[in-house]
């Protein structure tokens, strides 16, 4: 009953807690790959088991997810000030906001509530993270399909300027990546970062312009404006709203986003490795 | 920390030493739970959650080979799953050094990976988990099914077995990648007889391989018939080391 062992362990005595090397590391990490990839994808077959239209939810949940906020916003609140397709400019901060939201969460998560693997099998911790990340991503494809029905529906022309979002997808996968890691390591010293959460995306929403459209609150060249540009949430939104809508696109936007995607991954992924050995023990 | 010693130069004839334990010290913060009422907390300040340092493993040195089971005898709460917990490297220590020869393979109780999946994804992601590759898991599954003897109910949440059932798995899953040296913390005591006895004749054969044995059990038969050799941990102390046989009966006396 025994696969054939690769040798990746030294065959020679090696202190059973040296710290591994971050190329080792990788490498392993990157030999979970398809552990990562089967739990993502179970994970997403198994949310829907449940429900009598089973996985069409996927595609439900983010149309009636519009739906509500269009009504309350667009129809009863009127902040489509300044916009054309407010629908469509609605459904691409939505997705693109939630999408950073929903990792970060899970990623949250991703430490305590797998002791009983973290208790069991020693493996690359960062794997649990990534696991989310990939999920939520996966889980995501399903709104952008929903956007471009959207878009096609409220009379956008199809354009090249669409396949923006894969690039734009990526680099905010980066990003959500160094979210998750973060996440992570705080919910393994106070469990209660996942009670402060929504609260804080609830902010994000609002200073990001998910539902309302900046520059026609803000004056062009004011110190708010600035803020905005360093808020990475409103970049990628920017992005995914030009690439979706057109107009003119900020450089400075694109820079932000990008500069932010790589820095938070790389710090994130350092402060979660940091504490690789307390994780067995939450 | 105090010296470390490197590994005692082996013999020709000896095997090599596969895991070398020197002067492991672990202690726990623990945060203790009073119970205060409302008020009780208002008066203390709200300082209700006080903290225990617990002493779990203290300069304990061992050394075990390969082709050799040991067995780990002490009272509840002695720093047995802590020493072990620790030569998994699932555990950090305070001070001293714990070397492993190969990979190390961790068999505990209520070994359920992700107890709301089915026993079959359990399989899979521990398989996953410790990187062997899905075809790899596969090829290994009917023996899985075969050995935990569970056939349907594979496709049922892991928290609905019993927990011979869920031993009977986990037992599959830690030994789905043979380890060199294999860490059983009381994980057989909960099975039925015919479980504990394949699962001992499955350890029988690991060490027998040349791979190491160590083995935490309050059944001190399962010890003097698998272990030639055995420590006693008292308190997080080395109280004694030597003949299995000599040091369950010196145990035995003592409680």
């Amino acid at each position: 009953m025994s696969a054939t062992s690769r040798g990746d362990f030294p065959p020679e005595l090696h202190d059973a807690h040296a710290a591994m090397r971050l190329g080792p590391y990788l490498r392993d990490l990157w030999e979970r790959r398809s552990y990562v990839w089967y739990e993502s994808v179970s994970e997403l077959r198994s949310r829907q088991v449940t429900n009598v239209l089973g996985n069409l939810w996927h595609l439900l949940n983010p149309a009636l997810n519009i739906f509500v906020y269009f009504l309350i916003f667009g129809l009863l609140l009127k902040v489509d000030r300044g916009v054309d397709n407010f629908i469509l400019f609605l459904s691409t901060g939505l997705f693109i906001f939630q999408l950073t939201q929903k990792t970060t969460t899970d990623g949250a998560r991703s430490i305590v509530s797998n002791k009983g693997l973290l208790r069991a099998i020693k493996f690359p911790r960062a794997m649990l993270p990534v696991t989310g990340a990939v999920t939520e991503m996966l889980s995501a494809l399903s709104s952008f399909a929903v956007l471009f029905v959207i878009a096609l529906l409220t009379g956008e022309t199809p354009s090249p300027r669409w396949l923006v979002l894969v690039p734009l997808l990526a680099v905010q996968f980066v990003f959500n990546l160094g979210a998750s890691f973060i996440a992570a390591r705080l919910t393994t010293h106070f469990v209660d970062v996942i009670q402060i959460l929504p609260f804080f995306f609830r902010l994000v929403l609002y200073a990001s312009g998910v539902i309302f459209n900046v520059t026609s609150y803000v004056d062009e060249g004011s110190g708010v404006r600035v803020l905005f540009v360093l808020n990475p949430m409103y970049c990628f939104i920017t992005i995914g709203r030009w690439a979706m809508m057109g107009g003119d696109l900020d450089l400075w936007v694109v820079l932000s986003g990008t500069v932010w995607s790589f820095a938070l991954c790389v710090g994130g992924f350092l402060f979660f490795r940091a504490a690789e050995e307390r994780y067995a023990r939450v | 920390m105090s010296e470390v010693a490197p590994a005692t130069v082996e013999a020709d004839a000896a095997p090599p030493v596969s895991v070398n334990v020197v002067h492991a010290d672990i202690r726990y913060r623990v945060f203790q739970d009073n119970f205060l009422s409302a008020r009780q907390m208002v008066s203390r300040g709200f300082r209700g959650r006080q903290s225990v340092d617990v002493h779990a493993v203290d300069d304990v040195s061992f050394q075990v080979r390969a082709g050799e089971a040991l067995g780990i005898v002490g009272s509840n709460g002695s720093g047995k799953s802590s020493l072990l917990r620790a030569i998994a490297g699932l555990q950090s220590l305070t001070s001293g050094l714990i070397e492993v020869r190969g990979r190390t393979g961790l068999l505990g109780v209520g070994a359920a990976l992700k107890p709301a999946l089915s026993g079959y994804r359990n399989v899979m992601l521990g398989g996953l988990a410790m990187g062997l590759t899905r075809e790899e898991i596969d090829a290994e599954m009917e023996g899985v099914i075969e050995f935990s003897g569970l056939g349907d109910a594979m496709g049922r949440p892991m928290q609905t077995y019993s927990s011979g059932m869920q031993a009977r798995l986990a037992f599959s899953i830690a030994t789905l990648r043979v380890p060199e040296i294999l860490l059983i913390d009381e994980a057989l005591a909960v099975g039925d007889m015919e479980f504990r006895t394949r699962s001992l004749e499955r350890v029988n054969q690991i060490r027998d391989e040349a791979g190491t044995v160590i083995m935490v059990s309050h059944s001190l038969k399962e010890i003097t018939d698998s272990c030639s050799r055995a420590i006693w941990l008292d308190q997080g102390v080395l109280r004694m080391e030597g003949p299995a046989v000599d040091v369950v009966a010196a145990y035995e006396e003592s409680v």
